[in-house]
């Protein structure tokens, strides 16, 4: 019986090298999209929303298995899944808001509004929960007094714990978080329909752009959750799984995500590019 | 989380088995082209063999990977794992080329190539740009890609026949007719008939890929997340693998009756239950192997504790 | 005007049928004790308290949900390719995808205790005969629900997404939405009912969960009937009120303003949700008052 590894020495602060060479991966991407032909303005679009995730994460207030015994504040569960709920969430909003109105900014508009609302019942039900049914006052651990309200936490936290319940700053946390990762899923979800829906029918014998139009969706809508999936658990990864919102000290660390998150959606942005490359075949 | 995470050395080594996993998936989902030249479907069934096979070798990566505490649960790895190999597999899909002399299409060996690409670039954001500094980073996550990767094709290899782009979006022809003018003399009614293709009910049209996506995911994460604990042992993981891999064959099989013929998705529905009962039921012999005990209707057993 | 009538009334089923998944997903996850909760069943045994409960090691609810429903709503597609009635195709798809929840479950359970042979927790067979069969019913409503309420926004609502699309989205929020209000409940009201009302648990106390009921054992039937009074309709609200809400606003107000009409909607309604959190709140603080010393001593 042995373990087959040491513990992961996550340290803080930005990894220069790491950086530089992640920003020249971001580089050659664009130029490689570039040079097989196609518009790079997609790409760009993939890549702020892939920052975007990555940012919106941090927000979501997620304390883990200690949560769920009152231990620790937060919502008692996986930040990348419940950010991933609450992006789809919005992604599905933003895609038939597209569909209905033809309008970009509407439809971005609508999936950051449908990932923050899905976000603000969450959190209401959460607190309810807490207050109503446990007994249990908000408290924060990381800080003194509520940033946003003012509330002072020392006194309202029960004994042995960091903390219990989401606090308001929580509470914006997970709308604010909602929101952007809402936003951003469904700017690479739209940016890849219209290109899918532009490229593929010249691509597919006698296919016409309205023919071809499930298929741009649901292309569209599986890279979306993949790209979802790896831009939320790469910031899951960089928080280590709980963080309590924007006050938390954790929150500091969100510039890396956001590069690393940004570097992966220009690379993934490239292959997905791919499918529209005229293979020949 | 206070649950240690610990993984046994096991037996097979981690070389061995990504040699085995490798070489099984891709022979799998090979094999499927048979399809293409003898112009029946039945040996699609072999690509759900193939994904099996990586997802028995992804298993044991995982344990490695997981071994270090990544601070999130195990089933993310098997997330980020599908997301890029979602991915990759659906752009490795477009090279369909066929190599000449061999006979062999080059998709499978492009959706690899493309996988570790996407795998070694995200292991390296979270190495190196994360700071996560895990040695195993890198290359850990570069096998789960492509491990999500094979998967996915061979499951969809095995739901559809065919493992090519064209393949995988096109549902079925429909005939459009359209009056025509019409003929003046004895006006007889003239149409013209347009043949289009018809993409929502396909593979990926029809999003059936995203059943794909999350079979795999779990049945990726799940033996080592289920099986985790300080008495975890190699055998019993990776009979675990095979035994959820079969599992979702079985739904794959099913699903495989809106694209293939009847007599060909019976066949791979058999093979999916037959190797699952097989291997469940090895799962619970090593179950009762390992277990402490093995008892039925019995109270709680005090070792300790507050009472 | 037909059309607005008939999006209204599939708004309000939708919704009800995401109240009453939403109820039995948190059900089905506590019987089955999956999630973040979980985590002390795991270590009840390490800290050398054997104990019956149900050990569901599934991934979280999330991820475990999308997949469930998700493979409901493809196998439901499959077959509703192939002309199946579609009310038969969901059923169908549901009894598949509650198939494999079931064999996920006890593979699941036996696998993390056999695991623990190290501090002698025995696999208790009988565990796996009795509660496997009632995570199936609850997770069987919860999908089916799920799958159905899919079927007519796609259909009936006509969104772009095709069914197993939205079979994952909602699956993964249906997931979300039931273990982030479910799990305290279940986690600290109900394991560690012998821990003070009102308080977290002390991380002191960790492991030592309740195993003996009013009379004989606790088995995680118990749980059950304990969370379903709260936890399950709670989820269920919750869930419902996510679904309703999405499709309310934008079924009534997406013509309005070319579509602004709808984000102003959704603006006003996470205002006004700000606004109860912060009522919930400050009610819980004033009713409640501080901790004080003595209460605290223990």
């Amino acid at each position: 019986m042995s373990a087959l590894g040491g513990k992961a020495s996550g340290g803080e602060g930005i990894n220069p090298t790491g950086t530089v060479v992640g920003i020249i991966i971001l580089l050659v991407s664009i130029a490689a999209t570039y040079a097989l032909g196609f518009s790079i303005v997609p790409l760009i679009g993939i890549i702020i929303g892939g920052a975007l995730i990555g940012f919106g994460v941090h927000f979501v207030p997620v304390g883990g298995a200690p949560a769920a015994m009152g231990q620790a504040p937060g919502i008692a569960t996986g930040v990348a899944m419940l950010a991933a709920g609450a992006g789809l969430a919005g992604l599905f909003g933003g895609a038939w808001a597209y569909e209905a109105t033809g309008d970009f900014i509407v439809a971005i508009a609508g999936g950051a509004v449908g990932g923050g609302l899905m976000m603000a019942i969450t959190c209401l039900m959460v607190n309810a929960t807490y207050v109503f049914a446990m007994g249990i006052p908000a408290a924060s651990g990381k800080v003194a007094k509520d940033p946003i309200t003012g509330d002072t936490f020392p006194e309202y936290k029960s004994q042995g714990t960091e903390g219990h319940g989401l606090p308001f700053v929580s509470f914006f946390g997970g709308v604010v978080g909602g929101f952007i990762a809402g936003l951003g899923g469904t700017i690479i979800y739209l940016e890849l329909f219209d290109v899918y829906l532009a490229n593929l029918p010249a691509l597919m014998n006698g296919a016409t752009t309205e023919s071809i139009q499930p298929l741009a969706v649901s292309l569209a809508g599986i890279f979306a959750i993949g790209f979802f999936l790896v831009n939320a658990v790469l910031a899951a990864y960089n928080i280590t799984g709980t963080i309590e919102g924007p006050h938390d000290p954790k929150f500091k660390r969100v510039p890396r995500a956001v590069i690393g998150c940004a570097v992966a959606s220009a690379f993934c942005g490239l292959i997905s590019m791919l499918i529209i490359y005229n293979t020949g075949m | 989380m206070t649950v240690k995470m610990e993984a046994s050395a096991g037996k097979l080594s981690e070389k061995t088995l990504m040699i085995y996993g490798i070489v099984v998936a891709l022979v799998g989902i090979y094999l499927t082209q048979i399809n293409g030249f003898t112009g029946v479907a039945v040996f699609s069934f072999f690509g759900g063999i193939g994904a099996i096979a990586a997802l028995w070798w992804g298993s044991d990566t995982i344990k490695h990977l997981c071994s270090y505490g990544l601070g999130t649960g195990v089933p993310s790895a098997g997330m980020v794992a599908f997301g890029a190999g979602a991915i990759a597999m659906i752009a490795g899909t477009k090279f369909n080329l066929i190599i000449p002399f061999v006979g062999i299409s080059l998709v499978p060996i492009v959706t690899l190539i493309l996988a570790a690409l996407i795998g070694a670039v995200i292991g390296y954001i979270a190495n190196n740009i994360i700071n996560m500094n895990i040695p195993v980073m890198i290359f850990s996550l570069t096998k789960l890609s492509i491990v999500g990767a094979l998967t996915m094709l061979g499951f969809g290899a095995m739901c559809t026949g065919t493992f090519s782009f064209n393949g995988l979006v096109t549902g079925g022809l429909s005939l459009q007719m359209e009056p025509a003018a019409q003929a003046a003399a004895n006006g007889a009614q003239m149409f013209t008939v347009t043949v289009i293709p018809e993409f929502a009910g396909s593979l990926i049209g029809g999003a059936t890929l995203a059943v794909i996506f999350f079979l795999g995911a779990m049945a990726l994460q799940h033996p080592f997340n289920a099986c985790l604990g300080p008495n975890e042992q190699q055998d019993r993981t990776l009979m675990l693998a095979l035994e959820v891999g079969f599992l979702s064959m079985i739904v794959v099989a099913v699903m495989s009756y809106a694209f293939l013929d009847i007599v060909s998705a019976t066949i791979g529905l058999i093979v999916a239950l037959i190797g699952w009962i097989y291997t469940y039921k090895q799962y619970i012999a090593l179950s009762k192997r390992d277990a402490y005990e093995w008892l039925d209707a019995k109270p709680i057993k005090e070792v300790g504790g507050d009472q | 005007m037909e059309e607005i009538v008939l999006g209204i009334g599939i708004t309000a089923l939708a919704g009800a049928l995401a109240t009453v998944a939403g109820a039995a997903e948190d059900t089905e996850s506590d019987i089955g004790s999956q999630g973040d909760p979980n985590s002390q069943v795991q270590l009840a045994p390490q800290m050398g308290y054997i104990h019956r409960i149900f050990n569901k090691a599934v991934s979280g609810e999330p991820p475990a949900y999308g997949a469930w429903c998700v493979i409901g709503a493809g196998v439901a597609w499959a077959l509703m390719q192939i002309n199946y009635n579609p009310a038969l195709a969901i059923i169908l798809g549901s009894v598949i995808a509650v198939f494999v929840q079931g064999i996920y479950c006890t593979s699941g359970y036996l696998g993390r205790i056999a695991s623990l042979a190290k501090f002698q927790q025995p696999v208790y067979i009988d565990i796996i005969k009795s509660l496997t069969p009632v995570t199936m019913a609850h997770a069987f409503v919860a999908i089916f629900c799920t799958v159905a309420m899919c079927y007519l926004m796609a259909s009936v609502l006509h969104h772009p997404f095709a069914l197993p699309l939205l079979g994952l989205v909602w699956g993964i929020a249906l997931g979300a939405a039931g273990s982030a209000t479910g799990n305290p409940f279940y986690g600290k009201e109900r394991q560690y009912q012998n821990q003070k009302f009102g308080a977290g648990v002390p991380i002191s106390a960790s492991g030592n969960i309740v195993r003996y009921a009013e009379a004989g054992q606790r088995s995680s039937l118990d749980n059950g009937w304990f969370t379903t009074k709260f936890a399950g309709p709670a989820s269920g609200i919750c869930f419902g009120l996510i679904v309703f809400l999405e499709l309310w606003r934008t079924i009534l107000f997406e013509e309005l303003l070319n579509g602004w009409g709808a984000i102003i909607i959704g603006i006003i309604l996470i205002l006004v949700f700000t606004l109860i959190d912060r009522w919930v709140e400050k009610w819980g603080r004033r009713t409640y008052g501080p901790y004080t010393s003595e209460e605290a001593s223990s």
